[in-house]
């Protein structure tokens, strides 16, 4: 436990001291095969922005990266999932209750144990834009807030209709590159984030990460200026294009990934060539201080690091020698609601009539 | 009996009057009638009052939903009409128009008679060329029956009536304002113009022609001696604009103008504020004027009309609507009144129409019943520009004066066929558009827009050719009707 | 290994605290199986977690019931609470009634304690928490749209007092909400062995929402703690009800069993229920039905009630032993026989009348079967944009023969934007009577930023309710006020059993502007009134003149139609030379025209600058 903290408090102190100077002390310092990243937890935010059944793609896209950070270990308290319309329980699909990512019915993406937070008509610019920054209305429960701080690594994922410059929200509004930029700025200044990852499956994609100026995103988009991003194949069962192409290829590379997995970024962001995708890859690194080649994928798909669980006994027996506590305290309240002579009594479910 | 031919011409007109409405109200059109959009908005539909009634009678506060935007006067009044006379509702919506149609009628005498003593006054100071266009006695007969007539066979007015508006009783009203204002009459304009204004809260503009009006009948006698001083000594002063004051005015006692029109206006200003104090004790609070006058001004119901607000406030970004709000009532309630008043001040009947035809088009909820009300005013004119077609050809009911020739219009109306084809057009094609828009929702919003557009500008048109028209004829009838100037053609122009 | 063996030894001891009720929490699962008349298979469950001090103590540790839940509760002040989560809607016309009813989509309403100052407050922040615990859009509910029936939604719970203060009571549905996994996944996370054990594990998303109808609910109520009742526990009853079409499930056959409707079978009890039961209800084998249950049931159990006999086939989980999966499953024997469905005492429907997007009507009927009258509340929660016309309200019996008088009713009209038209009212319906009750309403016109993405599609009117009193249990399965568990309502007699009803939810099409005109319309419009404003500015700042037209100066376009136009007069006037009648000259249509067309270029110029 002790151990845990310094090593925490370490990592606080490094992050102090300009990162780019010494980073390559902390690689010298840190033996091989530990740990290397800045981070000390992980947050994702995935966003399906796209109503209605002939947008299915963009929901299995969104539930595809939704189950890989999920099975990578981060926990659904710290992925904030987003979606549009609702898919797997729409009358028109053959399968309730499932969203699949290929026609063979491969993987279910959507999954038995899945929490959306957002969901329908709460998907909106505006609210995206608050999660981001943290500016919510009062009484917005925790499931719908990013509470990340200075130390999270934050993987941003959109998909759904855009064009140059601008991604549309529910085909009627949109948020715009420079909104967005300024989103992630704000979220840098207010400390909200470490490092980001930023992937973006849209037409023209590329667009909405060329206004960022923040420093630690990395981004990644399924297209450059110019170009559509294309859907993978249809699902004759359901009769719509079933999963986009980048996002497939994706999935398929972060299905071979488990969370001790060495693969890096590096090997991410050359996912799905242009011979696959049709469209071209684009990425930003300039903004990012360390080799996407050095990067573990985890550090991004992953929660932050795997604790084992050593002493299950430790935490249960004190219970025991408490019991006695505990129960004399209950006594204690028991004699006091039972000094009260009141009889309570069930209301007529019937108005009387008079 | 001794009936001569105007009031036989007269009676026909109200038998012919009733009997149209009476079989207006029996036919199948008068459900459709009732439920059009054009007639009944939110703030005069009859099924919004039986809402109110009931919700009264049942012990819930009327003005607590939002069905309900008339005056707590008007509950009281509706409220005992329906509780006591439901069945004789018709004919008492019909009597009320005919008593409206009546009101104008005197009007129009009481104002033609008014224009012939003032241009008997003036007459010395007219051109020599100009004796066409003077006023005949004919036209001071037969105008007050136009008058009647556009408004009784007024196809708007008709809907009016038949969709037993509340704008029916706020018609009356006017009416009646316009008969105290041309008698000069201050409590009787005071009253029925703040009853007006209670309802509708527009009508409030109709103070300022009405203080004017009476600042008229109340001026002390003449001093002819006074005024030929006054020309002596500044002749080089009189400029063509004094010159075409009426005498009465250009005899300025400027503490008689300040003094009357203030105890007009703060007269008005009493009663109004004793009506608010009575509706607030008769519905027990000031939730109504939310309700009334807050629902008039915001706009809250958007729900398609005549007008240029539904559209617009539909389509309005949030966070310009306040603005645009405010810029749009200004333009209905305060924008034209000073200027249009220091303008037109040597005829406050004109103005109180203009400023009746400006808030027509430009309130928050107009109805038909209030465009067929102020365009029933204008054969009062009817010497200055052929309205008389112009009714004649749109209102082809009136078959008493299809065949009168104009012979001494000054100023056509630069607009007339436009306005004229607008109207109709707009007419027939407003209820298709809304059939295709709603019902068979082939068409959209757009459509029904557009021709509300079309009718706005026709409307604009018209009054705005009728102003300019009567300051042609004015000019005219000082200078002559001879272009020449300096021995070259000249151009009539406002410059 | 030996971690797995203290593992389970905790657990087992864990269990035993739960059984033996060391803290005087109890946890019951039961599951009720019917086989509907129409063919039908309604599967119910509850699982109900009883909470000694959870009434009184808010920092008292919860044990078996759900601590996310009970700060949510203490924090804002709630007495009792039920939120139901539904997809499809319940025919009672064929089903009969469930053990709880629910309407399409989402429901909450709330009692808050006494002396809830801002109840508004409390409310939208209750609900707030719960669309985040359910991952549902509760967060929709808005204390604006939130009205306080004044008759329906009397409190379940035991109190000090059996005064109601309605002031405390908030109602909400939200027709639209979708029920999928996201809300089943927190659901059965509230459970105390979540789906690893017991008869949650049957939960099966996919085979959920496979159903006809399905419907969560989480009832939290106070509840006698012994018939004395001076002490109150907190009540958590946690509900799925599920109705099955067996010819959708995929054979052609009646015969049902675990594995067909949920998917799997059971593995055994959760280790921390007291009681863990199946009921399958048998009062129509051999009657309208003829099947084998197998295995064969622990108990059969005769209930009687009010007179109505129930025969539930009984499996204590806790006593099976179970060696690989339970699986209860109905095989039928003989033909398929069509039933006669035999509707319940009061069943109601609800439809839209007129056409067009104009005005419209709002009719419930409701059916009464019974021989006898019986009074109804009905309470009618129309959103804001239906404006409701109350003295079109026409209660009318069999075919509008009879009219019928409420004898209290309750109408609160609503505002725009901020309040729904609340309408309950209490009616006696005749003997075998189907009762209409018509309502009109205009549609409304909503700001173009108000209409949701999908505008088209059309907005939902939530359902009505409608309470009574049944005078007898047929087709009726509700638990009784005073019991927690399904157990308790066998032989259950009382005087009357009080039972509510969900109307369908409405699909209204508002009619919708052109979204794609915004910057158009306020451009056209400000158009019309500068095209007012312009002459009206000209008329009453400027003065008529005689002019030389040579000396004005005008721009380019109007000077050279200004040389066209005096060409064409000089032409014509050369004609009219010999007689040059003043008053013509005046009245000259060309002379006119050509004053008025360089004005009104030079008017036009004004609005395109104004405009622009």
């Amino acid at each position: 436990m002790s151990y845990m903290f310094s090593f925490l408090a370490l990592c606080c102190l490094l992050h102090l001291v300009p990162l780019h100077s010494c980073e390559s002390a902390i690689d010298s310092r840190i033996p091989e095969g530990f740990q290397k990243g800045t981070h000390t937890n992980n947050w994702a935010v995935l966003v399906d922005t796209s109503r209605f059944w002939f947008n299915y793609r963009h929901v299995a896209n969104v539930l595809s990266i939704y189950r890989s950070v999920k099975r990578l270990g981060i926990p659904d308290s710290q992925i904030i999932l987003m979606v549009a319309d609702d898919m797997p329980c729409n009358l028109r699909n053959p399968r309730p209750a499932t969203v699949f990512n290929n026609a063979n019915e491969h993987i279910n993406v959507y999954g038995d144990d899945v929490e959306v937070d957002y969901r329908g008509y709460e998907v909106t610019v505006e609210n995206f834009l608050r999660l981001l920054i943290g500016r919510l209305p009062p009484g917005t429960p925790r499931s719908k807030q990013l509470l990340s701080d200075e130390g999270s690594n934050v993987l941003v994922y959109l998909t759904g209709h855009g064009g140059d410059g601008f991604l549309k929200f529910q085909d009627s509004e949109e948020i715009s590159s420079q909104e967005l930029a300024d989103a992630v700025e704000q979220m840098w200044q207010k400390r909200r984030y470490n490092e980001m990852f930023f992937v973006i499956d849209t037409c023209q994609a590329s667009s909405m990460y060329d206004k960022m100026y923040s420093p630690n995103v990395l981004a990644v988009a399924s297209s450059l200026v110019g170009e559509d991003s294309l859907s993978h194949h249809v699902d004759p069962a359901i009769g719509v294009y079933i999963i986009d192409r980048y996002t497939y290829y994706a999935l398929d590379f972060l299905e071979r990934v488990e969370p001790d997995s060495r693969k890096t970024l590096g090997e991410f962001l050359k996912v799905c060539p242009k011979r696959l995708c049709i469209s071209t890859v684009g990425v930003r690194r300039d903004l990012f201080r360390r080799n996407p080649d050095k990067v573990l994928i985890t550090d991004f798909f992953g929660a932050v690091r795997p604790v084992e669980v050593v002493a299950a006994m430790d935490t249960n027996w004190p219970q025991s020698t408490n019991l006695a506590f505990k129960n004399s305290t209950l006594q204690v309240s028991y004699k006091k609601t039972k000094q009260s002579n009141l009889k309570h009594v069930y209301s007529p479910q019937f108005p009387l009539k008079t | 009996m001794g009936l001569s031919n105007l009031s036989r011409s007269l009676i026909l007109e109200y038998v012919f009057a009733f009997v149209l409405r009476v079989w207006l109200y029996n036919s199948e059109f008068k459900t459709t009638i009732i439920g059009r959009v054009e007639v009944s908005t939110p703030v005069n539909s009859w099924k919004r009052v039986t809402e109110g009634v009931v919700l009264q009678k049942d012990g819930v506060n009327p003005y607590s939903g939002d069905m309900f935007h008339e005056s707590p006067v008007g509950l009281a009044i509706y409220s005992q009409l329906i509780e006591y006379a439901s069945p004789y509702l018709p004919g008492i919506f019909i009597l009320l128009d005919l008593i409206t149609g009546h009101l104008l009628y005197l009007t129009a005498v009481e104002y033609m008679k008014h224009l012939m003593r003032r241009q008997e006054e003036d007459k010395a100071e007219f051109s020599e060329d100009v004796k066409d266009l003077l006023l005949s006695q004919k036209d001071v007969e037969r105008q007050p029956l136009y008058v009647v007539a556009a408004y009784l066979f007024n196809p708007y007015i008709l809907f009016n009536t038949v969709a037993q508006t509340t704008t029916v009783f706020s018609n009356i009203c006017l009416a009646a304002s316009f008969l105290f204002m041309a008698k000069g009459n201050r409590w009787g304009s005071c009253v029925t113009i703040s009853f007006a204004t209670l309802q509708s809260l527009y009508p409030i503009v109709l103070i300022v022609p009405a203080a004017i009006c009476v600042g008229y009948h109340t001026l002390p006698i003449k001093k002819p001696q006074k005024l030929t001083k006054a020309r002596a000594i500044a002749p080089v002063k009189l400029d063509i604009y004094q010159k075409m004051l009426p005498k009465s005015l250009r005899s300025v006692n400027s503490t008689h103008w300040i003094t009357s029109m203030a105890t007009t206006i703060g007269l008005f200003f009493v009663m109004l504020t004793s009506l608010l104090f009575l509706s607030c004790h008769l519905s027990g609070g000031w939730e109504f004027l939310h309700s009334v006058y807050g629902f008039m001004l915001l706009v809250p119901d958007l729900r398609p009309n005549i007008g240029l607000f539904w559209y617009f406030f539909t389509e309005m970004f949030e966070h310009f609507r306040l603005l645009y709000l405010w810029a749009f009532q200004m333009n209905a309630l305060v924008l034209y009144l000073l200027p249009l008043s220091l303008r037109t001040r040597r005829d406050p009947i004109l103005l109180a129409a203009s400023l009746t035809g400006i808030t027509a088009m430009f309130k928050s909820y107009p109805s038909l019943g209030d465009v067929g009300f102020y365009l029933s005013l204008l054969p009062m004119w009817a010497h200055i520009f052929p309205c008389k077609k112009f009714f004649l050809s749109f209102f082809s009911l009136n078959l008493l004066v299809l065949f009168n020739k104009e012979k001494n219009s000054v100023a056509d109306l630069q607009q007339g066929f436009i306005v004229l084809a607008a109207f109709i057009i707009t007419s027939v094609l407003g209820p298709t558009v809304w059939h295709l828009w709603i019902y068979a929702r082939s068409a959209n919003a757009n459509f029904y827009f557009g021709v509300g557009l079309a009718f706005a500008i026709a409307q604009i048109f018209l009054i705005t050719d009728i102003l300019l028209s009567y300051t042609k004829r004015e000019f005219i009838l000082r200078h002559g009707t001879s272009t020449l100037l300096h021995g070259k053609h000249g151009k009539l122009v406002l410059a | 290994m030996i971690v797995w063996a203290v593992f389970t030894l905790i657990l087992s001891s864990v269990s035993a605290l739960g059984q033996s009720g060391l803290y005087g929490d109890e946890f019951h699962e039961e599951l009720v199986l019917k086989q509907l008349p129409s063919g039908h298979v309604y599967s119910y469950f509850q699982f109900t977690t009883l909470w000694e001090n959870g009434g009184d103590q808010p920092n008292h540790h919860c044990h078996l019931f759900p601590q996310s839940l009970s700060e949510v509760l203490h924090l804002y002040n709630v007495d009792e609470m039920h939120l139901s989560l539904t997809g499809g809607l319940w025919r009672h016309e064929n089903w009969g009634y469930p053990v709880v009813s629910a309407p399409p989509g989402a429901e909450l309403w709330a009692w808050f304690k006494e002396g809830t100052h801002d109840v508004d407050k409390k409310w939208t922040l209750l609900s707030n928490a719960l669309s985040g615990l359910f991952c549902a859009s509760l967060n929709f509910i808005n204390p604006q749209q939130s009205p306080s029936p004044k008759y329906s939604f009397a409190p379940l719970g035991a109190y000090g007092s059996a005064s109601q203060n309605r002031s405390l009571l908030r109602y909400s549905t939200l027709p639209r909400e979708i029920v999928c996994t996201e809300n089943l996944t927190p659901f059965k996370k509230l459970l105390p062995c979540d789906s690893k054990k017991g008869l949650s594990s049957l939960l099966n998303a996919g085979n959920i929402h496979n159903a006809n109808y399905h419907s969560l609910g989480i009832h939290v109520r106070p509840q006698c703690k012994d018939e004395n009742c001076h002490e109150t526990v907190l009540e958590l009853k946690q509900t799925v009800s599920l109705v099955y079409d067996l010819i959708i499930l995929g054979q052609e056959s009646r015969d049902w069993s675990f594995r067909k409707l949920f998917g799997v079978g059971l593995a055994g009890p959760c280790p921390l229920a007291k009681s863990s039961k199946i009921y399958v209800d048998c009062s129509t084998n051999a009657t309208t039905f003829d099947y084998n249950l197998s295995p064969d049931p622990t108990e059969f159990i005769n209930s009687n009630r009010g007179g109505y006999n129930t025969v539930f086939a009984v499996y204590d989980i806790k006593k099976t032993h179970i060696i690989n999966m339970f699986s209860v499953s109905a095989t039928h024997k003989g033909p398929r026989v069509q039933s006669i469905i035999s509707p319940p005492v009061i069943h109601a429907t609800r439809y839209i009348v007129g056409y067009g997007q104009e005005h419209g009507g709002i009719v419930t009927k409701i059916h009464n079967n019974h021989w006898k009258e019986i009074d109804i509340t009905l309470f009618e929660n129309i959103p804001w944009f239906l404006p409701t016309y109350y003295h079109t309200l026409k209660i009318t019996a069999n075919g509008g023969k009879q009219v019928l008088k409420p004898y209290a009713k309750h109408y609160l009209p609503g505002r725009d934007r901020s309040r729904p038209y609340t309408l309950e009212f209490l009616v006696t319906l005749p003997p075998r009577s189907v009762t209409e009750i018509y309502l009109e309403f205009d549609y409304s016109f909503l700001k173009w930023q108000e209409y949701p993405p999908d505008a088209n599609h059309g907005f939902y009117v939530g359902a009505a309710a409608i309470t009574t009193l049944l005078p007898h249990t047929k087709n009726y399965t509700g638990v009784p006020i005073d019991g927690s568990t399904f157990s308790s309502s066998i032989n259950a007699s009382r005087d009357t059993y009080p039972v509510t009803l969900h109307t369908e939810i409405l699909l209204v099409t508002l009619p919708t502007p052109d979204f794609s005109m915004p910057y158009n319309v306020i451009c056209l419009a400000c158009t019309v009134v500068a095209l007012a404003f312009g002459p009206l500015h000209n008329h009453t700042t400027k003065r008529l003149q005689m002019l030389d037209p040579s000396e004005e100066t005008k721009g380019v376009i109007a000077n050279l139609r200004q040389r066209l136009n005096s060409f064409l007069t000089q032409s014509t006037k050369a004609k009219e030379q010999s007689s040059p009648a003043p008053s013509e000259v005046i009245k000259s249509p060309q002379k006119e025209e050509a004053a008025c067309g360089s004005k009104v270029t030079s008017r036009k110029k004004d609005r395109a600058a104004k405009s622009s």
